[in-house]
């Protein structure tokens, strides 16, 4: 194995362009008197002409069409087809069939499955990173990524933002976002934005174990001002608990559904439009939600979306089926024909093409033993280090838990139900057979406030 | 993968190899046939050019390429002349791989003469041709393809080997990649699903 397995980055890794403002930044934003306790170093990692590239793809992204709707496929569609089966093992493996509907789909099973078969060939690995996924379908992964691929989202939040009528303009000095969990464990660390001339990012949980005095998370938030706060509807929930004084510009919400209530709430108490972003490790941020179309339209020109049946064949128009993704901006993972797991209907509008009736990230929330509510992503943190190919958690009206587990794989279920137990501070777990070859809901709830806002 | 041309017509095309493309090839300043010039003629006929370094390689004056590289890459010129090509190969990048990678592998397992005699060196010669221009034999799936190709030629299969042991290190070095320490940190997103 490579020497470098265990090295820690240096700084000058993290942040390869760092001035002495970026590092100001960095020491305000870890040194004042009301800062969490930061479990993580991380940075941007970029080099100074991938900065500079990246704000050529912000300009380019945020003006470019969409080439494609839902009668016409994209222009580009064939050439990228082409360089996907001469580069991505998995798929050159299975030889291109004369069809582009006859090309077999995929889905997050199969990427879990050996994730290096759908890394193309033709890209460095030096500078590859990572990102976990703990999403709500079924299969833990660990996706490819590159600095300049995590860089690039930004190009679409500005789109989204754009729309919204915004342009954010912090810079130096200032915090440009604030990224809220709400876990009992998270990554957290802060960062600078180098295409945003180092402004300020910090990523950290609103749980109370990550305070050294929990009125600190308004302090904190109040003294940082930052522009843009992110988060998802479980760390929002919280947020409006927090007296906090500050008015950002915008909310950004992804990983799960946002309610109506719930965005109606934090626009409300914020003053400033609330972001409700469709976004996914595999894709990044692929729609925003439009009040008055009623649907996510989409960020991303150079990713097509398609609606399956079951059967992998596009549902009729006005249908709902499930949302299929093929391109994307990182160069680490291009996708063919993804199935997501989340449903809608693919609709065209002035601005491009757009999903309607969005369905599969509602988020969920469980009761633990003692009274208190704890997100999902806890549970699969609980469960991550067992290798279960996927799983079910659900809990029942009277607050009991079952486990499903893939009955090849019930040797692990004395250890899992341990893990979950202890997650949910004590409750008993019951262990049932998944016996569902197909995409499963993992984690569901019949109590009342399971659901979330 | 595209249907090529039929296996047969490239088949036919061999036997009527004309005795002089099995010449003795112009090498070390004796010989017939001047394969430089003739693949040359070939490729210009397919809308590809030939690259200098590939003439010169098959110019017949350096010592390292052998006299039976040089005339099976006469032979192989025969075959692309055929005007079934023109349909399916005009422009191809991997024209010119056939003339830098394929000739030499199949030149050092038999004498040009045999892809032209032998019935099976002849499949061996017409399949490969066809595999390494993405293409399958008319009327013949990839699958059918590909296995016939591996059956009856020992280049391919210790090419597919080959192409599998270097698979497997990719991938394994791309599992090593994503286990660093430094990727797990991973960079900064502005959100994280």
């Amino acid at each position: 194995m490579d020497a470098r397995v265990n090295r820690e980055p240096t700084d000058a890794e993290r942040y390869p362009t760092l001035s002495d403002a970026g590092r100001a930044m960095l020491r305000l934003m870890s040194e004042h008197p009301s800062a969490p306790v930061l479990r993580n170093r991380s940075g941007n990692r970029l080099l100074a002409d991938e900065v500079e590239d990246l704000r050529a793809y912000e300009r380019e992204v945020i003006g470019a069409r969409f080439a494609w709707n839902t009668k016409q496929v994209p222009p580009w569609l064939d050439a990228f087809v082409d360089e996907v089966f001469a580069q991505v093992p998995h798929y050159r493996e299975h030889g291109r069939p004369a069809s582009f509907l006859d090309i077999a789909t995929s889905g997050r099973g199969d990427l879990a499955a050996d994730i290096a078969q759908f890394v193309p060939d033709n890209v460095p690995l030096e500078r590859l990173i990572n990102f976990r996924t703990t999403g709500t379908t079924g299969h833990p992964l660990i996706l490819p990524s590159h600095p300049v691929v995590a860089g690039r989202y930004l190009a679409f939040h500005k789109r989204a933002l754009r729309r919204a009528g915004i342009e954010p303009r912090h810079g130096r000095g200032q915090v440009g976002v604030m990224l809220l969990g709400l876990q009992r464990r998270c990554f957290t660390y802060v960062s600078v934005t180098p295409t945003m001339d180092e402004s300020g990012l910090a990523k950290i949980n609103l749980h109370p174990d990550d305070w050294r005095d929990p009125a600190d998370r308004a302090r904190y938030l109040d003294a940082m001002q930052p522009e843009v706060i992110a988060g998802d509807p479980i760390s929002f929930a919280a947020l409006l608990e927090l007296p906090v004084s500050h008015r950002p510009r915008a909310l950004l919400s992804v990983s799960m559904a946002l309610s109506t209530t719930l965005r109606a709430k934090l626009s409300e108490r914020f003053g400033c439009p609330v972001l409700d972003v469709y976004s996914m490790n595999e894709a990044g941020p692929l729609g925003v939600y439009d009040d008055a179309l009623d649907a996510f339209v989409l960020l991303q020109p150079r990713m097509y979306v398609e609606t399956l049946d079951a059967y992998g064949r596009p549902v009729p128009e006005g249908q709902a089926g499930e949302i299929a993704l093929t391109g994307g901006f990182n160069f680490y993972l291009p996708l063919l024909r993804y199935r997501t797991g989340d449903h809608g209907v693919l609709i065209d509008t002035a601005e491009g093409p757009a999903i309607a009736q969005l369905q599969g990230r509602r988020p969920v929330r469980f009761l633990t033993q003692d009274g208190d509510w704890i997100n999902n992503i806890d549970l699969t943190h609980a469960l991550l280090p067992l290798p279960l190919s996927r799983y079910t958690v659900h809990q029942a009206a009277d607050g009991t838990v079952s486990l499903g587990l893939a009955p090849t794989e019930m040797a692990y279920a004395q250890d899992a139900a341990t893990r979950l137990s202890a997650a949910l501070r004590g409750r008993a777990i019951r262990i049932i057979d998944l016996t569902s070859e197909d995409k499963v809901l993992q984690y569901t709830t019949d109590l009342a406030g399971g659901l979330g806002a | 993968m595209p249907t090529g041309p039929s296996l047969e017509r490239l088949q036919r095309r061999l036997i009527e190899t004309p005795p002089d493309f099995l010449a003795p090839p112009w090498r070390n300043g004796s010989g017939q046939v001047r394969v430089a010039a003739v693949v040359n003629d070939v490729l210009a006929a397919l809308d590809c050019q030939a690259p200098m370094p590939l003439l010169a390689t098959l110019s017949g004056e350096l010592t390292a390429v052998s006299a039976e590289q040089l005339a099976l890459s006469a032979v192989l010129a025969w075959l692309l002349a055929d005007d079934a090509w023109r349909d399916f190969a005009m422009a191809s990048p991997a024209l010119l791989v056939l003339f830098s990678d394929v000739a030499p592998a199949l030149a050092a397992e038999a004498a040009a003469s045999r892809y032209v005699f032998e019935p099976e060196r002849r499949e061996e010669l017409a399949r490969t041709t066809i595999a390494r221009l993405g293409l399958t034999p008319d009327g013949e799936t990839a699958s059918q393809a590909a296995d016939r190709l591996a059956s009856v030629s020992g280049v391919e299969r210790r090419r597919l080997l080959d192409a599998s042991r270097e698979a497997e290190a990719r991938a394994r070095a791309i599992r090593e990649a994503l286990a660093r320490k430094a990727a797990e940190e991973s960079a900064d997103k502005w959100t994280r699903e």
